[in-house]
C-alpha cells in the first residue's frame, strides 16, 4: 500500500503525534502548505499536489518530479497545516527517494553525499573536504562559485583545519547503524 | 546561571563573524557558558535528504551530551536550533523512534533519555539577560539607523520557545529597539532565505534572496539584521546573483544580530568580525556616529533647559 511504499521501514509516519506528525492521508487539500511555500513557484508539483499524489498512490510520479529537492525544510507548511500533517517530513521522504533513484540530478545528489560523507568522516562540517568532493567532479560548478569562494578565503572564512569530534569512528558507526535499521532509501 | 554553548559548524568557517560577535557580546553581558564538549554536526538541512533516522540521531547525540551535564544548551544558529528541537520533540513523543535513535546512539557509546533543555541565543538575551540590561549597556545608541529585523524561517524556535507569536513575532524588533534603532516594517521577516538552495539550486535560491533584499530596500532599511548564520551567509554572499535574478544591483549590508548589538555597546568592529562581512558595513558606522552626535547634542540641549 501507498504509505509503506513511500516510507522507509522505521519511519513512523502514522504514529507521530501532534503538532508535527500526521501522515499525508490526513490532508484535505486546503493548500495552506503551498501558500506558505517559498519555492512552490519552481516546483512541478506544489506541496499540496505532492500530498494529493501520495494519497492517490502515485508516489513514483511525485518522486520523479524532483519537487522534493526544492523543499528548503523551513517547516512553515508543517507548522501551519490545520490537519497536523508533517508536510516537511513527507517532502523529505520524497526527496530521499528521488536522490536514491535514477531521476536524481547528479550534481544535487553529489551535493548531499559530499556533505554527509564529510560529516561521517569528521563528525563536523569541513569546508575544504566538502568542496573537494563536491566541485572536483564538475569544475563548471566551481566557476560559478569562484566569486563567493574568493570572498570566503580572503575574509578568513574557510577553515583549513577545522577540528572534528574526538572519535570520528563512533560517528561513522552511527551512520552504519542507521542504515542497518532503516535500509537504504 | 551558567549555560552550555553549541556553536555549530559554521562558527569556524562561513559564520566566523557570527561566532566572534556572539562571544564578544555575551562576554559584555556577563553571560557565562562553556562549550559543549565533543559536539557534532546537527545534520543541517541535508541529513533529512539522506536518512530520516540520522537526521534525528545526529542532533540527539548533542542533546545526550548536554543532558549529562544538566545545563541549558544554547545555540546561536536557527538551523541547529530547529534540528535539535525537532529531534527532542520527536523523541519525546514517539517511544519506537526513541528506541531506534538510542540504538544508533549506542554505537557512539551514549544514550538519550529526553530531558535536555534547549535555548535559542535570542531567547537567552531577551528573557534571561533582559532588554533592560541590554539597554543599560548601550553606549552608542543606534539613533537614526533604520534596520530590517529578519527573523528567518525556522519558526520552530518561536513555537516551542513559547515566548512569542508564531505568525507575527516581535521579540527581535523589541531587542533592536532597545539599542535605539528604528525597526522598519518588514513583511518578509519570516520568509525563508532558501537555505542550501543557494548552492544546490542557484536560480531558485537567488530569486528568494532577491525578494528579501528588495523588500528591505522598499522598507528603506539601512541594513538587514539576521539571527541565523546560514541566512547571514546567503544574504551576504549572493547579492550579485540575486541582483541578476531581479534585474537590479544590490549592495545592502547584512549584519548578524550580535554584530549590531556589539556596535551599540561600543565594541570595536574587529572584535565583532565586521571586517569579514562580504557587503561592507562601513556606511552604517558613519550613520551611527552621526546619529549619536545628534542624540548627544539633544541631550546637552535638554540638559540646558
Amino acid at each position: 500500500m501507498a504509505v509503506q511504499a513511500l516510507a522507509p521501514r522505521s519511519e513512523p509516519v502514522r504514529v507521530m503525534k501532534d503538532p508535527l506528525g500526521n501522515s499525508f492521508e490526513f490532508c484535505y487539500q486546503c493548500g495552506l502548505c503551498t501558500a506558505s511555500c517559498r519555492t512552490a513557484f519552481a516546483m512541478k508539483y506544489t506541496p499540496r499536489q505532492v500530498m494529493n499524489l501520495l494519497q492517490l498512490g502515485c508516489e513514483d510520479e511525485a518522486v520523479a518530479s524532483g519537487s522534493g529537492l526544492l523543499c528548503t525544510a523551513c517547516y512553515s507548511c508543517t507548522f501551519r497545516c490545520p490537519r497536523g500533517v508533517a508536510v516537511t517530513d513527507m517532502m523529505a521522504a520524497v526527496q530521499r527517494r528521488n536522490l536514491a533513484s535514477k531521476h536524481a540530478d547528479s550534481d544535487i545528489r553529489r551535493f548531499y553525499r559530499s556533505f554527509m560523507r564529510t560529516i561521517e568522516r569528521h563528525g563536523r562540517f569541513h569546508e575544504v573536504e566538502f568542496m573537494t568532493r563536491y566541485f572536483l567532479p564538475n569544475p563548471l560548478l566551481l566557476r560559478a562559485e569562484f566569486g563567493v569562494g574568493l570572498h570566503l578565503l580572503t575574509k578568513g572564512k574557510i577553515s583549513l583545519n577545522a577540528p572534528g569530534v574526538k572519535n570520528p569512528k563512533a560517528i561513522a558507526a552511527m551512520f552504519r547503524k542507521a542504515e542497518e535499521i532503516e535500509g537504504r532509501p | 546561571m551558567s549555560y552550555l554553548y553549541y556553536p555549530g559548524c559554521s562558527g569556524t568557517g562561513t559564520g566566523r563573524e557570527c561566532e566572534e560577535s556572539i562571544q564578544a557580546v555575551m562576554r559584555t553581558l556577563g553571560v557565562k557558558w562553556t562549550e559543549l564538549e565533543d559536539w557534532n554536526c546537527c545534520g543541517a538541512a541535508v541529513a533529512t535528504g539522506t536518512s530520516y533516522l540520522l537526521s534525528l540521531a545526529l542532533p540527539a547525540r548533542n542533546l545526550a551530551l548536554s543532558e549529562k551535564v544538566g545545563s541549558d544548551l544554547v545555540t546561536g544558529c536557527s538551523r541547529c536550533y530547529l534540528n535539535l528541537i525537532r529531534a527532542q520533540h520527536y523523541i519525546q513523543h514517539n517511544a519506537n523512534l526513541k528506541e531506534n535513535v538510542n540504538a544508533v546512539l549506542a554505537e557512539a557509546g551514549i544514550q538519550y533519555s529526553g530531558t535536555a533543555q534547549l535555548r535559542h541565543l535570542l531567547d537567552v538575551i531577551i528573557n534571561d539577560v533582559g532588554l533592560d540590561t541590554v539597554a543599560e549597556k548601550v553606549t552608542r545608541p543606534l539613533d537614526g539607523l533604520q534596520v530590517a529585523a529578519y527573523y528567518g524561517c525556522c519558526q520552530g524556535m518561536w513555537t516551542y520557545a513559547q515566548f512569542d507569536s508564531t505568525e507575527d513575532p516581535t521579540c527581535f524588533d523589541r531587542l533592536l529597539a532597545a539599542l535605539g534603532a528604528e525597526v522598519v516594517y518588514y513583511p518578509l521577516k519570516q520568509a525563508c532565505c532558501g537555505g542550501t538552495l543557494s548552492m544546490s539550486k542557484r536560480s531558485v535560491g537567488a530569486s528568494l534572496i532577491g525578494d528579501l533584499l528588495l523588500a528591505a530596500i522598499a522598507a528603506e532599511a539601512d541594513c538587514i539584521v539576521t539571527a541565523c548564520p546560514l541566512c547571514m551567509f546567503n544574504l551576504n554572499s549572493f547579492q550579485n546573483e540575486a541582483g541578476r535574478a531581479k534585474g537590479t544591483k544590490f549592495n545592502i549590508p547584512v549584519l548578524f544580530v550580535t554584530q549590531l548589538i556589539g556596535l551599540a555597546f561600543g565594541l570595536p568592529p574587529k572584535t565583532l568580525g565586521l571586517q569579514r562581512n562580504i557587503v561592507p558595513p562601513e556606511p552604517l558606522y558613519r550613520k551611527i556616529a552621526a546619529g549619536t552626535a545628534v542624540s548627544s547634542a539633544e541631550a546637552v540641549a535638554s540638559g540646558l533647559k
